[in-house]
């Protein structure tokens, strides 16, 4: 038999046993219901900084020429500030009044001395409104008693813009929004890889301790078999990915959600299934080399625990290291470690802080690494999987021959 | 694929030596039985036989070839430790085993459901593996092993776990597939099963042959002892005394019976036995004079109490 009609047997079957199991299906269907849901009351319940709301204030018609200054007042919140006029007993009564009656505050007196009237604390950022608009007032007097026109002031004054600029670049702030991107990419693809290792261990280790790969073994080659399995799973792992990474993507895309995110959500993700793919060989290989080491479901964890780590900590590293030094040198080098890349290239992609070089150079590495696996990991697969009884030292597996 | 032969093949597991030089042959439509006791080395020979451990040295051939992957396809092999799937369903799983074996789409679900049926498990094709009984596990067990209509059997322990039901269609599938020209091997604890239903037996100790042949071979090899009874009108004093005159001859008395005793002749005395046949007649009526061949159980108990260290570690 040619090899890849037992590949794709093999293959298609750790696919279909797991996919067409009630199990999958209700929990695929509950957890693009629970995106959907988390979305649409994310939406709800976000203020909607599309159009910021006027604060409204109300001014004593005596104290009518702060309005103007006030309506164009340059250091008000987004939404600027809405004046109505009111006199004293009307303005009193807005500031106690619900919805669209209801007044921030009330201002009265003379743009030399006004009072700032308030229903409870005073908002120290409205009197500093006030104050601004009071002294644009007066200096409107002066300029226009010294023959000026206040107008122009007002233009030149509104048309000053600082730049800001700092020395030492690598402490560039990152952007929170890109942040908070990249880290749930990464998370989904950490939960990604360490569902679709495990499925690979389990598996493995449920062929060992059912006897089943004895059966098996006399018709196909362990390669095969545990090639089969690594193309199953990751194809089921890679379907789950694109099935809720997808729904992520798509809800927060149809809604709207964080307009100001600076992203390509698709791109990002588009990116990540890539890292996903090269990320799930390298590891779906380690994690079947390492379960066939062991004969129990109870014994996997003392196989898994070390690969584990190989997840979590190029994990947390990433998830800290690369928003504060996108740039760094060590980011640079971590970036291009088999490990660490498809943690690392993804995020830093969302940063676009990429030279164009990099991320070549890192999935070029990340795929010459995995014939160096492919071939350690059938090695230990071959030794240990007909290897009954307690564990089987990795040593022991990597040096002798088939059992 | 018309035999399996087994060619000196050795195997060390450690520092215990599973197998030494073990050859025999299955010829194309016999029944091979394969007997001998706990750790005599029955399951590593059949492990290697499947190529699922390779040998130290020697060869097992398939009509004359090395058995290669591609010939192994075309076994029927049931492990010792029995091994399905146990949360796929019975179907999914033999077709699994089918298409494994080479069989197309159809040729499998047609074959599943023959075997599944011939087997008494066609009710059950729907449920998952865990939910059956163990025989019926069994059952589908011995199913995975026939789906793909292979060209030689090799069957670890198929009978261990069976009502007697199910020993009946066993043994029907297993002279059926011999009676197809295929050799089947396999081997059982349950001595009068293979008395029974094996044109040829082997007797394993230690990981080496002991002895190979038919079960009248093996019965006749040796000097069977013959049995000689009389009636109760005969007087088993007046036997003792006349059997004590006959020269020549070794008189063992048989547990429990007095009206029966084994009588050999020793070597140099060719006829004796003939003598105290004479003899006993002279003296009383005789029922039964005739040799009494060992049964299986008692081969197989001489060849095992030949051992001189029992080796408890060899890997069963």
């Amino acid at each position: 038999m040619s090899t890849p009609k037992p590949v794709m047997l093999v293959a298609k079957r750790e696919f279909m046993t797991r996919m067409v199991t009630k199990s999958n299906i209700i929990s695929m269907v509950v957890m693009v219901v629970a995106i959907a849901v988390l979305a649409i009351g994310a939406k709800l319940l976000l203020p909607d900084d599309a159009e910021p709301e006027a604060t409204r204030i109300g001014v004593d018609p005596a104290a009518s020429q702060l309005t103007d200054f006030l309506e164009g007042s340059l250091v008000a919140g987004p939404g600027g500030v809405a004046v109505t006029e009111l006199d004293e007993d009307a303005g009193r009564a807005a500031l106690a009044a619900e919805g669209d009656e209801r007044m921030a505050a009330w201002v009265t007196g003379t743009p030399e001395a006004p009072t700032v009237l308030f229903e409870d604390a005073p908002d120290p950022e409205l009197v500093a409104v006030v104050e601004q608009a009071a002294r644009d007032a007066v200096q409107a007097e002066v300029v226009a008693g010294l023959g000026g026109d206040p107008a122009d002031v007002q233009t030149a004054l509104g048309s000053v813009a600082v730049s800001v600029d700092q020395v030492n670049a690598a402490e560039q702030e990152f952007d929170p929004g890109q942040w908070i991107v990249a880290v749930v990419l990464i998370s989904l693809l950490l939960f990604a890889l360490i569902g679709s290792g495990s499925m690979i261990a389990m598996g493995v280790v449920e062929e060992k301790t059912s006897r089943v790969v004895e059966l098996l073994l006399s018709t196909i080659r362990p390669g095969q078999l545990l090639a089969g399995k690594v193309v199953g799973i990751g194809a089921y792992g890679l379907f789950q990915m694109v099935v809720l990474g997808g729904a992520l993507v798509g809800v927060v895309t149809v809604l709207g959600l964080f307009p100001e995110l600076e992203v390509n959500l698709g791109l990002a993700f588009l990116l990540m299934l890539v890292w996903f793919l090269l990320g799930f060989l390298v590891f779906a290989l380690l994690f079947g080399g390492f379960a066939a080491l062991v004969s129990r479901q109870e014994d996997i964890g003392s196989v898994t625990t070390p690969l584990m780590f190989a997840l979590f900590v190029p994990y947390y590293v990433t998830m800290f290291l690369v928003p504060a030094q996108p740039d760094s040198t060590l980011s640079k080098v971590l970036s291009q470690v088999p490990l660490f890349a498809p943690f690392m290239m993804p995020t830093r992609a969302a940063a676009g802080v990429l030279e164009p070089w990099e991320m070549p150079l890192a999935l070029a590495i990340t795929a010459a690494t995995i014939p160096a696996l492919v071939w350690i990991s059938g090695r230990v697969y071959r030794r240990a999987v007909l290897h009954t009884g307690g564990r089987m030292k990795l040593s022991e597996a990597l040096r002798s021959t088939p059992a | 694929m018309s035999s399996l032969e087994i060619d000196r093949v050795s195997k060390t597991y450690g520092t215990v030596r599973a197998l030494r030089d073990l050859s025999f042959e299955v010829r194309a439509g016999e029944i091979f039985g394969f007997v001998g006791s706990n750790g005599a080395g029955k399951t590593p020979a059949m492990r290697i036989m499947l190529g699922g451990r390779a040998a130290d040295a020697g060869e097992v051939r398939g009509n004359g070839a090395p058995l290669d992957l591609e010939a192994r396809r075309h076994v029927g092999y049931m492990p010792e430790e029995r091994g399905l799937y146990p949360k796929m369903k019975v179907r999914d799983q033999l077709r699994f085993f089918a298409q494994l074996h080479g069989m197309s789409d159809t040729e499998a679900a047609e074959a599943v459901d023959r075997w599944t049926d011939r087997l008494g498990v066609g009710t059950r094709r729907g449920d998952a593996v865990e939910k059956l009984s163990l025989g019926n596990q069994q059952r589908v067990q011995l199913a995975a092993a026939l789906v793909h209509n292979p060209l030689v059997l090799v069957l670890d322990e198929p009978f261990s776990g069976l009502d007697p039901v199910a020993v009946d269609v066993m043994s029907d599938v297993l002279r059926e597939r011999a009676a197809a020209g295929v050799p089947v091997i396999f081997s059982s604890h349950q001595l009068e099963l293979v008395e029974r239903l094996c044109d040829r037996v082997g007797i394993i100790r230690a990981g080496s042959m002991e002895a190979v042949g038919s079960i009248d071979e093996l019965r006749r090899t040796g000097d069977a002892p013959w049995l000689l009874s009389w009636n109760q009108r005969t007087d088993p004093a007046a036997v003792e005394r006349a059997l004590a005159g006959v020269s020549g001859l070794t008189v063992t008395p048989l547990p429990g019976r007095t009206d029966a005793v084994h009588v050999v002749a020793l070597p140099g005395s060719p006829g004796a036995e003939q003598s105290a046949l004479r003899a006993v007649l002279d003296v009383g009526e005789v029922t039964q004079f005739a040799p009494d061949l060992p049964s299986l159980a008692d081969l197989f108990r001489d060849v095992v109490s030949q051992e001189t260290t029992v080796d408890e570690e060899v890997a069963a």
